[in-house]
Parts: structure tokens; sequence; C-alpha cells
């Protein structure tokens, strides 16, 4: 097979062949090239279809600049969109196209080239638009051809987040970071420097300059061999500085880290100064057909002869407007390609770029119309810059330079301002808006020797040391001559390879209003994508700029944004996923729980509870019926750890409670509990709990599981913003006093049997009531609650004894049928008693009174949190959602969040179902609702409306068990 | 495991949250530690660290086995209103991440920088692990990790996918 592989040169192992597939194509390369630099050397030069038009394409860039080759990985590296210019070869890849079907060579998408004209910038914004885009958008979508992401997770490795800290990051590791890093390293500063590039050097990799009178790459080994002999240098390589966030945290993608078990690692830095060193990106020129096969940009063609040893073409012309291709041209011919001419638009071209290329034809004051050939470049076509006579020149490869735009996405990103700079023709980083600054290429010093300086001083500044000395280089001096479009010639010329935005298209949005650069892009989506404008955005504005007349500095640039090159998401989340994917937390009882059978979920505040204990054969709703007839007959015991708990302590603890609960505490003796209702200042419901008071300035407040975090904040924001005077402790205890509660008639018979030393007669002991000693012979309190409305104890030990209580509760309760129950039954149960539950009768909408509790709204209390808020709402007409008990008729479920509505008819909702559960008590279901006026529309039938069809119930007081509280007060 | 550390899940150490002037504190209970004068350092008196945690808090760390005689010495429930002792020993477990690549398994889940330079071997401090709160501290050859509780299986399911 014929090869473009040169015989030498390069930076491959020609010792290590590497076997690779391409849109099924065995072919061969060798360690150290990309994909890219592969199918160049197998003289594969189509290589992909456009996006839009499907047109035939080829490789252009040499990095990350590549707007035109995205491919498809498959097997082991299966991810899709990568640019095949940064696909670094290995044995075995397995690549594909995208945007073609079946293959570049034959695509039928092709189609679109033939109804061009039918579809420019923003048909589809104005086709359509009816019945919705959304209809259209998949077909659209898969017409277009991008790379599907894999259907599996790689079977092997994972991804890694890390946190970092630095004195100074750097992003890049050319010629100017280099320099940066080996002077604020030396001297003592925690650096990182990160590179994108698969080996450190940037620029100096693809060309041929010296450095203190050797090759730079010497220099590149020795800074870089220096820097790994720093413990206070971190050298990342084949790692992006893709995003840069508020307070200098940035995200670098470390793409191949060093251990094996890492696919990839995602580092977040929090960088006390950055150096943006993130070079330059050269832009293309603009003239017809400028996407074909064979059109390179220049500084690519250079990279490919010089970094891979491989030609991209036999006979080149070159197109420039700027000196940079002329050292191309140079490295072109001494790899044995035949330039055919040089294409200045300059008139006037420097001397001491033409002495580089003495025998090459450079013809000034010319531009290149138009580009021959369909599949592959033939050709082009050439004219004088101001018009006159045509004529052709044949090659197979057309290198072109349209001037260099410094990469200053990074920059940008950290909000730093850019400015245009005439003498460059692009914009520069300005005035920065972090602890950053810019250097070498970045910031405008396009010459090696400027380069150097730019990173030891800024190096030096970081440190706060004198500038080191600067090694001597010799470089070509950069001038160039904007050339922001030929104007001859009728084929499309490209200024968005990627994303298939021609010049026409940006004329198109200018004529229908879209004059600024912010509304072009999105009119014609230039910029946009994974191309994120890095080879045509300077060009678009300079389109725009022609157009309008207008100079560029005031058109401004549109907003580059993050990621600067394209992220796996796996990196983005790091560890997170399969089982910690989402937070959860444990019981001492969970292992228990699972051993013993129970269906486990999350149940608020990532607890993940016990929902029911199915036994063989029981149906769902059998086990909740058994669990609920268990604890309403007999006894059952379930795991109430999560409860919120907060010890309190302090003089001012009274007033603080009387602050945040509607009903008085200060009142209560200690031994003794009171329930209450805490409400937000606009007098909404947002939490109830029972308060127990320990000692005179010590107290035990409990809250609902779900809300304990929110508590604790609410507490510490009252007294650390509006009573920070007050004498007032709050210490989280929720995980210090986890409680096994029994409950049910038999409750007391449980808790003789297991022993105490505590007087649990309903004398000593009463409903809310509370003691400390021991249970089972471990410390414990007791605590007489009721969440089920049954006689309860609730039993609070240390954690680490809530294994050995809960054994002892099982065998101790054995005789007496006990069971444990799940969060399912508990809801049963506080559903048939008309307990309120957060989330869902306590919606965010309601007040004490609305759910029938006006009773602890304190009448004596002259102000505490909510309640004025509560009196200015009820001091007005509107109609409250109020609590009540429905009873379905027919006998059946109403699904939890129905909607009531006015005799069931599609009419503004009067309330809303909240519950409905199966009683055992009653046998039939029964539930809860927020009901317009619902105090007094007891006995009136109301109607759920669902989908399908309408259920109506009976409006009933809420509780529907042991009204006067009997039980519960056993 | 591809990183070189030693990851422990310690049993549960006698722990009290102490709130208060550290004057109050220390006049209240002589069995504590020197109090530190700069904010996130602990001093270490007889097994007993003191961990300078924020404004007026202090966590209070020994062995489990000496709980029952911190409770006697510092008598949380007769203590007076300006101060406030707590027990929180089971509100806590650790983790013990030893090694030479603890620091770089720490870097995982915990945002703190946690360089010699900027975190000695006096530091403690609130911070983050895994999203979570956690207290860290160092001990030799590595750090502890103290999350709440309930989240102990979750934080050691991280650090098995961590050093996988």
């Amino acid at each position: 097979m014929p090869s473009n592989r040169m015989d030498t040169g390069g930076r491959i192992d020609r010792d290590r062949p590497l076997n690779f597939t391409f849109n099924g194509r065995r072919l061969q390369g060798f360690a150290g090239d990309t994909l890219a630099s592969a199918l160049l050397a197998n003289r594969v030069r189509l290589t992909a279809r456009s996006f839009k038009y499907h047109r035939p394409r080829g490789i252009i860039g040499a990095g990350v600049e590549e707007p035109s080759t995205l491919v498809e990985l498959l097997g082991d590296d299966a991810s899709g969109n990568r640019p095949a210019t940064t696909v670094p070869l290995r044995d075995g890849l397995i690549a594909k196209s995208v945007n073609c079907w079946p293959s570049p060579g034959f695509d039928l998408g092709a189609i679109n080239q033939l109804i061009g004209r039918f579809i420019p910038a923003g048909f589809y914004y104005k086709t359509f638009k009816w019945p919705g885009w959304h209809l259209y958008e998949p077909t659209i979508r898969k017409a277009a051809g991008l790379a599907a992401a894999p259907a599996a997770p790689p079977e092997q490795g994972h991804f890694e987040n890390r946190f970092a800290h630095c004195d100074l990051l750097i992003a890049g590791a050319g010629p100017a970071g280099l320099m940066a890093a080996s002077t604020a390293g030396r001297a003592g500063l925690r650096v990182m420097i990160a590179d994108e590039a698969t080996e450190a050097g940037g620029s100096l990799l693809n060309r041929r300059l010296t450095i203190g009178g050797t090759p730079a790459l010497g220099w590149v080994k020795a800074v870089v061999d220096e820097l790994a002999t720093l413990p206070n240098v971190t050298h990342l390589q084949n790692a992006t500085v893709w995003a840069y966030r508020e307070h200098n945290y940035l995200m670098v993608n470390e793409r191949a880290p060093d251990n094996p078990s890492l696919l990839e690692r995602n580092w977040r830095v929090r960088a006390g100064q950055v150096i943006c060193a993130t070079g330059a990106i050269e832009r293309m020129l603009v003239f017809g057909n400028n996407d074909r096969p064979g059109v390179m940009l220049a500084s690519a063609a250079q990279t490919y002869v010089n970094r891979y040893g491989v030609r991209p073409g036999q006979r080149a012309v070159v197109f420039t407007n700027n000196n940079s291709a002329y050292a191309v041209a140079a490295d072109l011919t001494a790899a044995g390609i035949t330039v055919a001419a040089i294409i200045d638009s300059r008139t006037d071209v420097p001397e001491e770029a033409r002495t580089l290329v003495e025998d090459v034809d450079v013809l000034a004051g010319h531009v290149v119309t138009g580009a021959r050939g369909a599949r592959q470049v033939r050709g082009v076509t050439i004219a004088p810059v101001d018009g006159g006579a045509s004529r052709q020149i044949t090659c197979d490869l057309l290198a072109h330079s349209g001037g260099w735009n410094p990469a200053v996405h990074l920059w940008s990103q950290s909000r730093g301002n850019l400015r245009y700079d005439d003498t460059l023709t692009s914009f520069l980083p300005d005035q920065a808006a972090q602890d950053a600054t810019s250097v070498g290429a970045t910031n405008g010093q396009m010459t090696l020797a400027d380069a150097l300086g730019s990173g030891a001083r800024a190096g030096a500044d970081a440190a706060g040391i004198t500038m080191p000395d600067i090694p001597t280089s010799a470089d070509l001096i950069y001038a160039v001559t904007p050339l922001w479009r030929v104007e001859q010639g009728r084929d499309k010329a490209f200024l968005d390879i990627q994303n298939d935005v021609t010049v026409d298209d940006v004329h198109l949005a200018l004529r229908e209003g879209y004059d600024n650069v912010e509304h072009v892009k999105r009119y014609t989506t230039g910029g946009m994508g994974i191309d994120q404008g890095k080879t045509g955005n300077i060009n678009i504005i300079g389109t725009v700029a022609m157009q309008q007349g207008a100079p560029l500095e005031e058109l401004g640039t549109t907003t580059f944004r993050s990621p600067y090159t394209p992220v796996s998401f796996g990196a983005i989340g790091g560890l997170r996923e399969d089982s910690v994917v989402l937070p959860y937390r444990h019981t001492p009882l969970t292992a228990w729980n699972i051993k013993n059978g129970a269906f486990m979920y999350e149940s608020g505040a990532r607890w993940r509870r016990p929902g029911y204990f199915p036994q063989p054969g029981e149906s769902f709703q059998e086990t909740v019926n058994r669990e609920c007839r268990i604890v309403r007959n007999g006894v059952g015991v379930y795991d109430g750890s999560p409860l919120g708990t907060f010890e309190f302590k302090g003089r001012d603890v009274g007033r603080f409670l009387d602050h945040i609960y509607t009903n008085i505490m200060s009142t209560l003796k200690p031994g003794h509990g009171r329930y209450g209702l805490m409400l937000s200042d606009d007098g909404l419901i947002i939490d109830d709990g029972v308060a127990l008071r320990l000692s005179e300035h010590r107290w035990i407040v409990s809250t609902s599981t779900g809300h304990a975090d929110a508590m604790n904040s609410h507490f510490e924001e009252l007294l650390q913003t509006q009573f920070p005077d007050w004498n007032v402790f709050v210490t989280t205890v929720t995980s210090q006093w986890n409680n096994a509660t029994i409950c049910g008639p038999l409750a007391r018979d449980v808790m003789q049997a297991l022993g105490t030393d505590i007087d649990i007669s309903p004398a000593a002991l009463p409903f809310m009531g509370f003691a400390d000693g021991h249970v089972a012979g471990i410390p414990a309190r007791l605590v007489r609650v009721s969440f089920t409305g049954e006689l309860s104890f609730e039993v609070n030990v240390a954690p680490r004894h809530l294994p050995a209580l809960w054994d002892k509760i099982m065998t101790a309760g054995a005789p007496f049928g006990i069971a444990p129950i799940g969060s399912e039954a508990n809801h049963v149960l506080r559903v048939e008693k008309g307990f309120l539950s957060l989330g869902h009768e306590v919606d965010g909408t309601v007040d004490p009174y609305d759910l029938g509790l006006g009773w602890a709204m304190s009448k004596k209390k002259t102000d505490y949190l909510g309640k004025h808020a509560v009196a200015i709402r009820r001091s007005g007409t509107t109609n409250r959602r109020e609590l009540v008990g429905i009873l379905p008729e027919p006998d059946q479920m109403i699904p939890e969040g129905a909607p009531l509505t006015p005799g069931g008819e599609r009419k503004p909702t009067e309330g809303l179902v909240t519950a409905c559960v199966y009683s055992t008590v009653h046998d039939r279901w029964v539930g809860l609702a927020l009901l317009e006026n619902g105090h007094s529309r007891h006995g009136e039938t109301v109607r759920a409306r669902l989908k399908d069809k309408v259920i109506a119930a009976r409006v009933t007081p809420p509780i529907h068990y042991d009204a006067a509280g009997e039980r519960l007060r056993s | 495991m591809l990183y070189d550390v030693q990851i422990d899940r310690l049993p549960c150490f006698a722990l009290f949250d102490l709130k208060g002037p550290a004057t109050d504190l220390a006049a209240w209970a002589d069995v504590l530690p020197a109090f530190a004068k700069p904010a996130n350092t602990l001093t270490r008196q007889n097994g007993v660290d003191l961990c300078f945690t924020g404004p007026d808090r202090w966590i209070l760390r020994a062995d489990i086995a000496r709980e029952d005689a911190l409770i006697a010495a510092l008598r949380p429930e007769k203590a007076p209103p300006e101060i406030s002792i707590t027990r929180v020993s089971d509100t806590l477990t650790f983790f013990r991440i030893t090694g030479p690549d603890a620091a770089q398994v720490m870097s995982i889940g915990c945002p703190l920088d946690l360089h010699d330079s900027a975190f000695g071997p006096d530091a403690v401090s609130y911070s983050e692990f895994f999203g979570l709160k956690a207290l860290v501290m160092r001990c030799e050859g590595g750090f502890d990790c103290a999350v709440e509780q309930s989240f102990g299986d979750m934080v050691a399911d991280y650090l098995s996918r961590a050093t996988a």
C-alpha cells in the first residue's frame, strides 16, 4: 500500500507498529501517531462528511482545533465525536466517521448538497414551527449524524475526581508555560502545570527551532526533567484545563492518569494565581471550497511532517496573509514536498520571510479564489487580490494560514476582558478579572524569544523573585495583514467548518436583522458546539465587520464557554455512580432489616428505611395490612432512629423555643414534654415535633426526619442573626440517640418483659412524659410519644447499643407476637389517626388553623415566629384549604395528590387528596384531604378528578380512629 | 489496591461537643487539655485531643474506654448555662487513611488543602468528605476523617471505589 510516511523524522516509534481499523479498513500506524496522522500516512484523505450539507471533508488541523474529522470510537475506547487529531493511536483501535451513512465515500446524506440553497442558516427556525420543533428534532438529529453516547459504561476502570491546591496553575506547557513553571518551581512555589498534548513543548513539537543554539526540544526535555525533580511541582500532560470558574477555581481533565485503574481524572484546582499559556490557534482563510479534503491549516501540515513524519501531500500550494506560513513552506520543502507556490495576499512580503524559501515561487498580492476537486483537492484557482485574470495551479495539498488567534478561551471564561489588536488582527487578553495573567502567544507574544521572556517574567512575578536569564532563540518575526474573506468566486466559502456556516449564512443573518455577533452566532450556529470558535470565530466577526463597515473592536467577541474541549461526563461525575450516585444513610439496624427481608427504600433525608417486611406469599397490601393489625391489636416495633434530635442548652432556651414554636414551651417543667408546631416567618408550617425539658437549662427538641438539617439551619440562622446575644447552644444529637419504638396495646407488657428500672405505669410515665434509666440493662431514655395512635414507648439509646436492644425486644416481645413494622404501616396508622405529615398535609401552603391545630396557636404569647403573618392572612376573605377526612364511595383507593374539583368537572380545583390508605380498623379505604372550607363541609360529597374517571368521597372529620386519644394515653 | 494506602474504619471514640468561652469551659473541667489559640488546631494531653473547630466550639476526643470517666469529670448535666457539654460519641464515624498515598485518596473526597504547609500536624477542621460534612485531622502517617455516623457505610463504599 502506498504510504505518505517519511523514512525518517518525527516523534514516532517506527519499531512499534500499531494496527487499527477505520471505517472497516485495517490500517497500520506507529506508536506516537494520532489517528489523524496515521490516516494521512495511509493516504486516507476523505475522512468525514460535513454536519449539514454532508460535503466531503478531510483532516484540517493537527490538534484540538480540528473542526472536521470527528470520529466515533468503538470497543474498549467507546466514545463519540472525538477529533481524530486528538485520538492517540493504540493497537486495536476501532474508529468510524460520523455524519455519514454508510460511509464517507458514499453518503446518502450528500443529497443535502443538491438542496443546499433551500436550507440556509436558520431555515429550521422558520420551517419546523408547527406543531412544534420537538416533532422534527429526532429526525433532524439523526440526519445530522453525530455519534451517540456509548450504550454501556466501560467494563473496566473508573473515573476519578480530585481536589488540588497550588500557588500557581499554569495552563499550557509550551515554551512560555514551561519557562514560567521552571522559574516559579525553582523559587519554591507549589506549581501545577497542565498541558493538553501528550507531551510537553507546545508549538516547539511542530516546528524546527533552536533554543540556546541547540534544537528546542532538547531544552524542553531538560526543563521537563528538572520539573520532575521538584517536589513542589505537579506536571500533567494529556490534561486540559477546560474550565475557569470563580475564585481561581479551575478544572483539569487528565485523560491518561498514571493509575491503571483510572479511565480519566478530573482535577478541581484552587489556584493562588493562574498563568494562561494556552498558545494560539491558526485561523483559516475564507475562499471557495475551502473545506475540500486536502485543504489544511498550514501549521497542521507543518506538524504532520515535523512531528509525525507524514507528508500530507506531494505537491502543495501555500496560501497566506502572514509570515508564519513561510516557515511552513520551508519545512514542507525540507520534507520532500514540492511547494508549487506561495500565494500571499499581501503585496509586500517581508524579506525575512522570503529568505526562508528562496527556491519557491512567491505570488504576492494574490489570493486563492477557489479549490478544485470534490473528494480531494486537485488544484487551486488563483487571481490577483484586487481582481484580474485567474489561473490554476495543480496540487494535492493546499496549506493555508489566515493568521493566528491567541487562545483566549480560558481567559475569557475567567471573565477577563479582551481587546482588539490591530497589529495582530485579533483579540488579546486585557484586564484580568481574577488573579491571572497571560503569556506567550496567548498574550500576543508571537516569537519564541518573546514567549520565553513573558513566561519567565510571569513566573518570577508570581514567586516575587527577579527575572532569570532567558536562553537565546531565533524565530521569524510575525507580521500579518488581515484577509477576512476572498470575495471572488461563487463556491461556498466556509467560516465555521464544523457547523457548516458559510459567508452567505452570515450575510443572511445580517439581512434579517441579527447584526450583533451574539445574534449572528445563534442564528447561524457559528462558533457553537465542540468547536467553540477555535478556527472560525474571528473570521465570522471579521465578515460581520466587513459587511457593516464597522471596526472589529466595536463588535467584540461572543462568549467563550467551558469546556474548552469536550470532557467525558464520567470525568465530571467521578466516582459518583452506581450505589453512590445518591447519598444514603443507614441506621445501626439496616443490616438486621435487610437480613430479615425488609423492602428498603429512601424515606426522607437520604435515610434508607424498611418500607415493609413481606412474608412468603404475601402481597404488598397483605403485608401492610398485617403490620397494621399487629400494632392495633398486639404490639409492633419500628426503628425510629432517623428522627431529628437536638440538644438545646442555655439560659435563654425557653424564650427561644417560645419564639420558634406556636405554643408556649417555657412553662414546661423538667421531666415533661410538649408537642408543638413551628412556622416560617410567613406563617406557614415548616415542622412539628416534641420538646422535652431535661433540666432548667437543658432541652431535647425533636424535628421531623426529613427536615432535620433544614431546621438545624433555621435555629442557627435565628440565633446568629436575630438573637446573637441570647445564651442558647444547639447541638445535633440525631445520631447520638437512636430509638426503637414499641407500639400497640401490648407495648407495656413487652416493656415489662424487657425489664426496666423506670416506672412505666401510666401515672408515673404518662403520655408526653419521659424518664432516664435502663431498659434491658442498657442506658436509655424512655419517651411516651406516639406516631401511630397507640400506646408507645420510644426507647432511646446510644446507637452502639441499638442492635443489642433490638434483639432483646424481639426476644422479649416474641411471646406477645411482636413484629417489626415498616414505613408503609406507619403511614397507614398515622393517616387513620389524622396525624399530619410533612410533604403530605403540610404542603407549604397551610397554617395550623387549616389543619385543625388552632389550639396550638398561643393566645398568651405577645409574639412568636409567624404569628402576625397568620393573622394577616386569615383576616382576608380567601377560602382556605382545610384538613378533612374522606371516605371514597364506592370504596376504592384514590391516588395521593388527586385533585378535587367541583362536581368532578374540569374546573379549578377546590382541594386535593393528601393520603389514602386501606384501614384494617374500618376494613375500607380512608383518606385525608385539603379542601376549601373543609371544616364546614363534613358530610358533603366531593369528587376526585382523575385522568380516566371521577371518584366520589364523603367528607368526614380527619381523625378516623380513636378520636378521644384514649389509646395513646393508656 | 492501586493507591498505596490503608483504610480503617475506627471503632467509636469518646467524643464531647463543647460550646462556650474557653475560660468558662476550662474553669468547669480541669481534665481538658490546654485550649489551642489558633483556630482549627488541636491540643493533646494524656490521650485526649481538644479540637478548636470554630468560635467557642470544640470537640473533645479520647479512647472510648475513657467515656465514663470523662462524663464523670465533665458533668454535662450539671454544667452552668454559659457552657454546653454534650456527649456525641456515637454521632461520628472515623476513617483512618494512612500510607504513602493517603493525601491522594483524601483529595478525592476532601476539598481542603491538606498540604503540609497549609494543614500542619496539629491542624483540624470541619470540611467535606464526598460531599458530606466531615471533621478532618492528621494522624500518624495520614489522616483521620469523621463523618456523621449514619453516612459511614456510604463513605466506606466511596473509599472502596476510590481505591479499587
